[in-house]
């Protein structure tokens, strides 16, 4: 009988043991206002949450602010109303997110924001952008050193509105220094983030000097808009590459298939933006400690890479989680928008 | 409505006098732009240079040209950029699935033709306004689009021809300058030579004596309406072949760019007077005004605020004609 009391209070402390870390105090509700659900970056960002919402059996919910932040306000105070445990925020802009979060704290609902940082915040989720930047512009040198005879003429189709997108050129054009110094950017154009208007500004520009041998795009948008404005100008790619970034949908996976110079993706990986943004939610719940800035991990694929990280059907792609999830995320960023005042 | 009074002869003469001093005007100044341009980046025209912008002229020079007969009418059509992207999506699904450029093409001149259509009985049978009508079918379209598809439409038929279409040449001249000579002319025959032509103008200048002379004046105006939304058909498969893939997010902004031409062009928003020489010479100065920015090393924010500052001026320009002709 002694014997069989002590099995089975070593058995009940094992399991209260073991207990912090498989279950966590997990929220029963989170609620996500995203700031534009059209976008395909935030698509993804939402599989992913749903993913690891359903995986850690958690009632997610989504509502989409469509670029407006009295919508987003609006649509917040109604999660809140709703009694959400924790809120997850893509901040349409970061000045008007300033009194949610004073609400937010007032009525004790901890906050995640997704993307951009807001003062006040107890914590973001968010990938590097200069080092996204900086570690596909090495790649670009390495390339440009073997296959380009070692020169490096660059046409950046950026989008100077914003410090992220700023940060992600900057970077490209710093890591493709340290391996080829003398690179140059011959083009900094405003592509506005879109297809059409890459194409437009790439084309005038290609027009006017037409000596390049780069196309790296902010986003998939832009390096393809800058590749078709090539394409249409009837020029060969044997000796040109293009990188494009962000890896958001199924047009980056088309280009890589079969277009002969798109051979660097810089992949931000939304689906795990947004699965890791889910478990800062679970975190913030459990008044864990988070960092400020929660990296989330980019990496450039090269070739075939994207292969190691999504399956896909030429319709829809699936991603790998465990080659994601593999990813090592820095612990900070290189450089951020700070130091870009 | 227009409720311009139709002109006599000998003002119509004077009128014309004056329409042709306007397009003079616009003339000297794209010269001039042209000259400026060339003098501070001799790259301007260059035969690279040159095919670019024609490039670019070409999409919005196939709209502008359905909807400077649809402004002659007194209506506009705010929804051709909305339409533009979701063409591109449907015309890359349709060869997606067929593999055949004739169903694709003949599929997005069905959407875009409906498109028309629609926004053509709205502002005819239900009597709305055209301009809150066919925002009511941007806002449609724009979200329609999504329901179709959240995804840019990749391009997995690999049809060559298709590639052609936005990529193609005969001889140094690309394929959608040819598309675009082809529609303005056929529009330009239409509205100078014949009496549909004529009946647009009169419509536009006063609906009430041609309903009274026999003519179903909403007829003529849902023809003009068809008609945009087949040129929207032809623009937005050009795009995707240019873009090489359906994209939802195209188009932005591409409804004030067409409108902004056709009424810098000379064509009054009021109706009853236009020409598709001035929309020409209206989309060539915007487009080189877009081109010489880049080419200048500018600011590219100005490319918002030219356009902008054009549109203002061109209205002022369509009242100080509109006084002129008046007296």
């Amino acid at each position: 009988m002694k014997q069989l009391k002590s099995v089975l209070f070593a058995s009940a402390a094992l399991t209260l043991a073991a207990l912090p870390a498989q279950a966590q105090n997990m929220p029963k509700r989170i609620g996500y206002v995203t700031n534009y659900a059209t976008h395909e970056w935030y698509q993804n960002v939402i599989k992913g949450m749903q993913a690891r919402a359903k995986e850690l059996g958690i009632q997610f919910e989504v509502q989409d602010a469509n670029l407006d932040i009295a919508k987003q306000v609006a649509a917040a105070e109604d999660f809140m109303a709703k009694g959400v445990d924790v809120l997850i925020v893509t901040p349409v802009n970061e000045e008007g997110v300033v009194p949610l979060l004073r609400q937010a704290k007032s009525n004790d609902t901890p906050v995640v924001l997704e993307g951009n940082p807001v003062k006040g915040m107890t914590t973001m989720v968010a990938i590097c952008d200069y080092d996204t930047g900086y570690f596909s512009g090495v790649e670009a040198g390495k390339y440009a050193k073997e296959k380009l005879g070692g020169t490096a003429k660059v046409m950046n189709v950026g989008l100077p509105l914003l410090s992220a997108t700023v940060l992600r050129s900057q970077g490209f054009m710093d890591g493709l220094k340290t391996i080829v110094p003398e690179a140059v950017m011959v083009h900094d154009l405003d592509g506005g983030g879109n297809p059409d208007r890459a194409l437009e500004v790439s084309a005038a520009a290609l027009a006017k000097n037409a000596d390049i041998n780069i196309i790296y795009g902010i986003n998939d948008s832009s390096s393809l808009g800058g590749l078709q404005a090539w394409k249409a100008a009837g020029k060969s790619q044997d000796a040109l590459l293009t990188v494009g970034t962000g890896g958001e949908g199924l047009a980056f996976i088309n280009a890589m298939e079969k277009e002969p110079s798109y051979r660097i993706e810089a992949a931000m990986f939304p689906e795990k933006e947004g699965y890791t943004a889910i478990d800062a939610a679970v975190k913030l719940f459990n008044g864990e400690e988070v960092p400020e800035h929660i990296v989330s991990p980019t990496a450039p694929m090269i070739g075939e890479d994207w292969k190691k990280f999504y399956d896909y059907d030429a319709s829809t792609r699936s991603i790998k989680w465990d080659a994601v999830n593999a990813l090592k995320a820095p612990e900070k960023c290189m450089k951020t928008a700070a130091d870009l005042k | 409505m227009s409720e311009i009074v139709h002109p006599s002869p000998a003002r119509r003469l004077a009128g014309g006098r004056l329409l042709g001093s306007s397009q003079l005007v616009l003339a000297v100044i794209l010269a001039a732009l042209c000259i400026a341009i060339s003098l501070a980046a001799p790259q301007f025209y260059s035969e690279a240079n040159v095919i670019a912008i024609l490039r670019q002229c070409a999409l919005v020079l196939i709209v502008a040209s359905g909807m400077t007969m649809l402004i002659i009418t007194a209506e506009v059509d705010l929804s051709v950029g909305a339409s533009l992207a979701f063409v591109g999506c449907i015309g890359m699904a349709v060869l997606n699935a067929t593999h055949s450029l004739t169903l694709g093409i003949l599929a997005s001149l069905a959407f875009a033709g409906g498109v028309g259509l629609v926004n053509g009985l709205v502002v005819t049978r239900l009597k709305v306004n055209s301009l809150i009508g066919t925002i009511g079918m941007m806002m449609m379209l724009q979200g329609g689009v999504y329901l179709f598809t959240r995804e840019a439409v990749q391009n997995h038929h690999q049809l060559s021809s298709f590639t052609g279409l936005g990529a193609g040449y005969v001889g140094p001249i690309p394929m959608p300058v040819i598309f675009a000579a082809a529609i303005f002319i056929i529009a330009y025959v239409t509205l100078r030579f014949t009496t549909l032509g004529r009946y647009l103008y009169a419509v536009g200048a006063n609906e009430k004596a041609v309903r009274l002379s026999g003519l179903r004046s909403e007829r003529l105006k849902l023809l003009a309406f068809v008609v945009t939304g087949l040129c929207v058909g032809i623009a937005g498969m050009i795009l995707a072949s240019l873009m090489n893939a359906g994209q939802p997010t195209a188009g932005r902004g591409f409804e004030l760019t067409v409108i902004a031409a056709v009424i810098l062009g000379g064509t009054s928003l009021l109706g009853g007077r236009g020409s598709l020489f001035g929309t020409l010479l209206g989309v060539l100065v915007l487009k080189v005004i877009d081109n010489g920015i880049i080419i200048l090393g500018w600011n590219q924010d100005l490319q918002m605020v030219v356009p902008g500052v054009v549109i203002i001026l061109a209205s002022y320009l369509d009242i100080v004609r509109n006084k002129a002709n008046v007296r």
